[in-house]
């Protein structure tokens, strides 16, 4: 008998055991990692995965992701469905409060010798731009107290060309800036029109963004000397082997006592044992031990 | 003052804690049943001393069937309940909702809510801790967790004035509480929470996590139950599971001295997921604050006033 697919579970509703399995699966191979509360998020990307592979049930869909020989393929696309559409700008208060309350001060102490007061972030994935533009108005707020007297530089890379134009443009709606309060809408925007609002030049000033692919070893040499990294839902692009290398350059391109941010629900799983994981409020990151520190 | 004088004071203001009236009176009968090998312990006997306190066994039975214990539906008895979980964990759950009202959470300067959510949190950790390290007794390290920061009551209605203005200093400076009680008061939760588990003839084991859990290598006799403790005290803190600020820090689990401490005990710890492990974590928050309603509804309430 021919059924149509699980409607997917509500936020409240029981979860499908096997959504419960096709997260850890997605858990083992990316490191993204979909919390009870939201799984429904990953259960609707199977609803729609499903209609499209016409499987019959979550069952019949597992198996797809598991036992079918084009399986690989058929995670990335899931992959894809479930972390799509998840951007905009301020998306994670904890890792700006980590950020601006613990790491600047600092790296801030630990820079204090060097004659260049330089700051330099790498935004590497950085998409339609909502990412650096949130890091730029942050470090904006910060350049009459802790980094007064500070240059910072941000590096927003992305592989796609149109994303980096859009990023460049820096124009965005309501929904990109459904995080976004009042008073960083008056203080870095301009109303271009009732539904849209553009980042202030001075902002883009911080920002160069380009086009980069982190496959292209010769290329990403180029990025060294970073204090902060943010890459978040951009490794999943990457298969094992590709991944474990991108993450290495990340680990060499920072400088000692740098850090380096995944997205939310995102773990580095065990790709670098170099990095130490450490906890803010809210948030986790990897961190390069400082030659100070006496940890490396 | 000296450290002695401070001793005295701790000893002697917490002597007056007997005429604290709600206690309840199946609190102490029940750690002390909790001591026993379970085989000593009879299920009559359990349910004979719940049975005189009808709240706390309601209570127990509607927390029996939290998701964080197991139950797909709320037993309808302590007796159902023990068949169906086994003594030792109904014997937690009766001491957990014992816990809500041995308090009376009036005008703490910690908010009460925020407070058992961190107790109800860390033991909830350390329950999943001793999971993942196939520790020998999860119930007892759910109970370390559960009774570790004992001494925060305590300085709410010992040393009230102090402790407010520790508080104070904690949440302005974004600085941890017990080193905002050292500043402020001389000494900490944990020289006042050690005072009120000995009064109570507490099991060794857990004086010295309520003692020693923010300085685990100090720890005599249960150093890596005392390791669990603090690490876990650590982990919900970073999780949303504090004291109700912002602690500008940054924890690096791994390379904490108690890490060592039960490595050294639990080989299995190297294999721990930690990142995976903190998102459980945040999945089981929402859970426990569901419990801290159910438990502690009406004596963190009583703290609003």
């Amino acid at each position: 008998m021919t059924t149509a697919p699980q409607p997917a579970p509500t936020k409240t509703g029981p979860v499908d055991p096997v959504y419960r399995q096709i997260r850890d699966l997605v858990y083992k191979v990316s490191g993204i990692y979909k919390a009870d509360e939201k799984l429904y998020l990953l259960a609707d990307g199977c609803v729609r995965r499903m209609k499209v592979m016409g499987a019959k049930s979550s069952r019949d869909y597992w198996d797809y992701l598991t036992a079918n020989p084009s399986r690989d393929g058929e995670l990335r696309q899931l992959l894809n469905e479930i972390t799509i559409g998840e951007t905009c700008l301020f998306r994670s208060q904890p890792q700006l409060d980590a950020v601006r309350k613990v790491i600047l001060p600092e790296i801030v102490v630990e820079k204090t010798k060097q004659i260049t007061k330089r700051l330099r972030i790498w935004s590497a994935g950085c998409s339609t731009g909502e990412e650096s533009y949130t890091l730029a108005m942050n470090m904006m707020e910060e350049s009459e107290r802790l980094l007064k007297g500070w240059t910072v530089e941000i590096l927003a890379t992305d592989l796609n060309d149109r994303s980096v134009e859009t990023a460049k443009a820096g124009i965005y709606g309501d929904y990109a800036l459904r995080n976004t309060t009042d008073y960083y809408k008056r203080k870095y925007f301009t109303t271009l029109d009732e539904k849209k609002l553009q980042v202030r030049p001075e902002v883009k000033k911080l920002i160069t963004f380009s086009r980069l692919n982190l496959q292209d070893d010769s290329k990403i040499l180029f990025m060294k000397g970073m204090d902060l990294i943010f890459c978040c839902n951009v490794l999943i692009y990457f298969d094992g082997s590709s991944k474990a290398k991108v993450v290495n350059h990340y680990y060499t391109n920072l400088n000692f006592g740098g850090y380096f941010f995944l997205g939310t629900s995102e773990s580095l799983l065990n790709l670098n044992d170099k990095f130490h994981l450490v906890h803010f409020p809210g948030s986790i990151a990897y961190w390069k031990p400082s030659l100070s520190s006496g940890k490396l | 003052m000296t450290t002695t004088s401070f001793t005295a004071t701790i000893q002697d203001r917490v002597s007056r804690i007997d005429t604290m009236p709600s206690i309840p009176a199946v609190f102490l009968p029940l750690l002390e049943l909790l001591n026993l090998p379970p085989e000593n312990v009879k299920l009559d006997e359990i349910v004979k001393l719940v049975s005189y306190d009808n709240t706390i066994a309601a209570q127990c039975l509607r927390v029996a069937s939290s998701p964080l214990f197991g139950l797909a539906k709320t037993p309808d008895s302590i007796k159902g309940a023990v068949l169906s979980l086994g003594l030792r964990r109904v014997q937690t759950i009766l001491l957990t909702c014992c816990l809500g009202s041995a308090f009376p959470a009036k005008n703490w300067p910690l908010e009460p809510t925020t407070f058992w959510r961190h107790s109800l949190g860390c033991a909830m950790v350390c329950r999943k801790f001793s999971e993942k390290l196939a520790a020998p007794d999860g119930d007892k390290a759910y109970m370390a967790g559960l009774l570790h920061d004992i001494g925060f009551p305590v300085n709410c209605m010992v040393f009230p004035k102090e402790f407010a203005i520790a508080t104070a200093n904690a949440t302005q400076a974004q600085i941890p509480l017990d080193e905002a009680e050292r500043a402020t008061m001389g000494f900490s939760h944990c020289e006042t929470g050690r005072a009120l588990a000995e009064k109570w003839h507490l099991a060794d084991d857990l004086i010295q996590v309520i003692a020693f859990h923010h300085t685990p290598e100090l720890s005599e006799s249960a150093k890596p139950l005392v390791a669990m403790v603090h690490l876990s005290d650590l982990l919900c803190r970073m999780r949303n599971m504090g004291y109700g600020y912002y602690e500008s820090r940054k924890v690096d689990l791994a390379n904490n001295p108690a890490w060592a401490i039960l490595l050294q005990e639990y080989r299995a710890l190297e294999g721990i997921d930690l990142v995976r492990f903190t998102f459980e974590l945040d999945e089981a928050a929402g859970e426990v604050f569901n419990l801290v309603s159910t438990i502690f509804g009406s004596s963190a309430a009583a703290g609003k006033s």
